[in-house]
């Protein structure tokens, strides 16, 4: 009888010791070992049996609890380098699964085109949802923006414009769309992207980041307008932005990504962050 | 054999598994909660929960239920008793089968409430974008039940063959994974990707496809989840092969229990 | 035609690495229409193998068996059985009276019929008090009252019992014994198997002693008794000098132990002498002793 007494109560004492840092532990992991190992689709398609769009889902949730830790971390300036090619395969496997699920393919919009810089990925899996989603105008409207925004195409932007329009109903994309496909209307572009999404976002992680990207636009923005006034003053482009701020022309630009603006040999403003948190070295996003 | 559906049934409700999958339901409180984590499919998030929360318990229910229904009764030495009765073997097993359809049946009307309340729930939070096709709900709901009927049958069959539990439960987990993958595998091998495998395995895995179940035909979760039409012909050849697929193996399970001997 | 009739049963289980094991050989066996049958034999003897044979619980390796003219490889035979299980165990999630239904509804009883009858059956077995709880609440002996309850509510024709007086206190026993003698009044046919001789000996009509599969022997309980008697004790007043000293045993007065054989001329002379004869008592081996003869025997 005294036996299990004692053996109850030191267990109960020293699970009480271990807790503490055990939780820790588990909290100071890698965000590599916290996204955590996932089986290729292959062997999840047979094991998920009927609960394939549950784990579709589940593999979405994941990244997005992952990115929303990342959001955190950088508000509390500790610098993580995010493992986007985890990110990433989670969401092709995630499609694979699902090939419906919307959260998927609007998060790998959000960060593969942006963060990763892959916007041929990004293009190829919301080509990948439009097969699908045939009635979902979100698609083509991210494609449309993709290939005018990044790729300059924009012949094929206004196609996928013109479908958007279509399928929503409303001709403000199409008419939308003929404003800013040109160069000079790129920034002005992205900021009305950016804005429409940000307003329509509930999710707190996602709505930072694209209030993040929201910021760094306006303020390129800023500069844009300063830049052209200055030449409008001078008749030349300036050499820099202190040139700006030294004419009063500008307030000093913050790149909210903790990059530093500059501008370009053609005049055009660029950032060294460039629009986003520093990669991990050499990771590549995967490959479909 | 009625009474044989009604004793099965009492055997279940005072055996309190209602009390345990109302407990599991529980869990449907939370769905409405957990779907707001979805960026843009809140609504859809919820019926998939919803519907894979049902898909579950009626795993678990065809499993541990199906598969240990004709054990208990041998191992409880409650057979004697009832075979002992100018009763067929074949109806014993067939009002032991209909007792646990008749439940899943049950328990699916109770569950599809919640999950319909649920889904209700969180559709008037973040309306859809497309209106829920409750109609589709239901009927994936419905095959769902049919397809855990079926694994039921399956337990069943694999409970006359064995005297311990670990079979059945065991075999019946095994059939409902390889159930759910068999088109998977015949679509890879019929594919340009299955050109590399010899004929054998060809052969082989073909031979398994048509003597599994295919659990794939009765899975209507994404058509119920995003609204897609169903082919009315298919659901109709789908109800067509569970009717005939589940006699067959019934009835070879009620052939080789005739032949048991209760020692 | 006889109320059961088996021929030639036998039953060879196949026991590790293909040893066979006779449970039953060449069991032949006719139980007539209204006879308490009582079916003898040490554990293990087959008496359960013969009975779940009868009940198409298990499968005859040869030979055949037909109960009131029904092969007992239907259903049907055991339309007019009434089965009791060895140690039995029913649905304990039932109660009492719920599993009574069931049993009555399997043989097609009416409503009213069946509610009368389960009744008057719980009543019987002392079980009227129980019959709402559900029977996981039972104790031994009640569950065993469950099992003659549920033997009697269909009232059928035949009695097929395996053990019926085990687990049972002794009140209970002399309730089933009570019981099977009602049955034979009423002319119904018994069979039951037991270890226990003493049960046999007071309830039964004939025996059957199985040993080791094969049965050795099936006599009127009767003649069993009658060829056991091996003297009398006779108690008789003015009972003559040289008759007492050479037939009184112990010293008890008046009493006298007389040998079978001499019976006859002993009352002849306490006649002769005008001795009156109060009470002659046979002295016989019992039923046990012939059973543990006829164990002995099969197994030398």
């Amino acid at each position: 009888m005294r036996t299990p007494l004692l053996l109850t109560t030191s267990s109960l004492l020293f699970y009480l010791l271990l807790i503490g840092p055990f939780a820790g532990y588990l909290q100071n992991r890698p965000f590599i070992e916290r996204i955590g190992y996932v089986p290729s689709f292959k062997v999840l398609k047979l094991v998920a049996a009927d609960h394939k769009e549950v784990t579709a889902s589940f593999l979405v949730m994941k990244v997005l609890m992952y990115f929303g830790g990342l959001i955190e971390l950088t508000q509390n300036e500790v610098a993580v380098a995010p493992d986007y090619p985890a990110m990433s395969r989670l969401i092709h496997n995630a499609v694979e699964l699902d090939p419906y699920n919307m959260d998927a393919y609007y998060f790998a919009q959000a960060i593969l085109s942006w963060d990763v810089g892959r916007v041929d990925l990004a293009n190829k899996l919301l080509d990948h949802g439009m097969q699908y989603r045939t009635w979902d105008w979100q698609l083509p409207y991210f494609a449309g923006f993709n290939h005018a925004y990044f790729l300059k195409d924009y012949a094929t932007a206004s196609r996928y414009y013109q479908r958007a329009g279509e399928l929503s109903g409303f001709d403000l994309y199409k008419n939308l769309a003929g404003r800013y496909m040109q160069e000079a209307g790129r920034t002005e572009l992205a900021i009305r992207y950016l804005s429409t999404l940000e307003q329509g976002e509930k999710n707190l992680a996602i709505k930072k980041s694209y209030q993040l990207r929201l910021i760094a636009f306006q303020e390129v923005q800023r500069i844009e307008v300063a830049r052209d006034e200055y030449q409008k003053k001078f008749g030349r482009l300036p050499a820099s932005i202190d040139q700006l701020v030294q004419e009063g022309l500008l307030t000093p630009p913050v790149d909210p990504y903790g990059g530093n603006f500059y501008l370009q040999p053609d005049g055009k403003v660029a950032t060294t962050s460039k629009f986003a948190f520093a990669t991990k070295e050499g990771s590549e996003p995967a490959q479909k | 054999m009625t009474s044989m559906i009604s004793v099965t049934l009492k055997g279940i409700f005072r055996d309190r598994v209602f009390q345990g999958i109302l407990m599991t339901a529980l869990i449907f409180l939370l769905i409405p909660t957990v779907s707001l984590l979805s960026m843009r499919q809140v609504t859809e998030l919820s019926i998939t929960l919803a519907l894979s929360l049902n898909s579950l318990i009626f795993l678990l229910l065809s499993v541990f239920l199906g598969g240990t229904m004709l054990w208990k009764d041998i191992e409880r030495r409650y057979s004697y008793g009832v075979l002992g009765l100018p009763m067929t073997r074949s109806s014993y097993l067939a009002g032991k089968f209909a007792g646990v359809a008749l439940f899943f049946l049950l328990t699916a009307i109770v569950l599809g409430a919640a999950t319909f309340v649920v889904v209700f729930f969180a559709s008037s939070l973040y309306p859809p974008e497309r209106p829920v096709q409750w109609e589709i709900i239901a009927l994936c709901l419905f095959f769902d039940v049919m397809k855990y009927v079926l694994l039921v049958a399956i337990a069943f069959l694999f409970s006359t063959l064995s005297t311990s539990f670990f079979l059945p439960v065991f075999g019946t987990i095994a059939i409902f994974l390889a159930g759910g993958a068999t088109q998977q595998v015949y679509d890879y091998i019929h594919s340009t990707a299955g050109d590399t495998l010899t004929p054998l395995v060809k052969q082989a895995a073909s031979g398994l496809y048509y003597l599994l179940p295919n659990f794939s035909a009765f899975d209507l979760k994404v058509n119920a989840i995003y609204g897609l039409s169903t082919s009315f012909s298919g659901l109709l050849l789908t109800i067509g092969y569970f009717l005939l697929y589940t006699t067959f193996i019934l009835s070879l399970a009620a052939l080789i229990f005739s032949r048991r001997e209760m020692r | 035609m006889s109320a059961i009739s088996i021929e030639n049963l036998t039953k060879t289980y196949r026991g590790k690495r293909g040893a066979k094991v006779d449970a039953l050989k060449e069991l032949t066996l006719e139980i007539e229409a209204g006879e308490v049958f009582g079916f003898l034999g040490p554990n293990g003897a087959g008496k359960s193998t013969a009975i779940k044979t009868l009940m198409g619980l298990i499968s005859p390796t040869s030979g055949s068996a037909t109960i009131l003219g029904k092969d007992i490889t239907t259903p049907d035979a055991r339309r007019s059985v009434g089965f009791l299980p060895e140690n039995p165990s029913f649905y304990d999630y039932l109660s009492a009276e719920e599993y009574l239904v069931f049993v009555g509804k399997t043989f097609a009883m009416s409503g009213p019929e069946l509610k009368e009858k389960t009744a008057s059956v719980l009543n019987r077995l002392d079980l009227w008090e129980a019959r709402k709880r559900p029977m996981r609440s039972y104790s031994k002996g009640m569950v065993q009252r469950v099992g003659i309850a549920q033997v009697l509510v269909h009232d059928p024709d035949v009695y097929i019992l395996d053990e019926p007086m085990s687990g049972l206190d002794p009140l209970g026993r002399t309730l089933v014994k009570e019981i099977i003698k009602e049955l034979r009044e009423r002319g119904k046919t018994v069979f039951f198997s037991t270890h226990i001789t003493a049960d046999v000996e007071l309830i039964c009509d004939r025996v059957g002693i199985l040993v080791a599969g094969a049965l050795q022997t099936v006599r009127p309980v009767q003649e069993i008794l009658a060829a056991g008697v091996v003297g009398y004790q006779v108690k008789a007043k003015d009972i003559p000098q040289e008759l007492f000293s050479y037939y009184n045993a112990d010293s008890q007065a008046e009493w006298l132990s007389v040998p079978k054989a001499d019976l006859g001329p002993v009352m002849a002379r306490l006649q002769a002498a005008g001795s009156t004869v109060e009470l002659v008592e046979p002295q016989r081996k019992d039923l046990e002793a012939f059973f543990l003869d006829i164990v002995a025997h099969s197994q030398a």
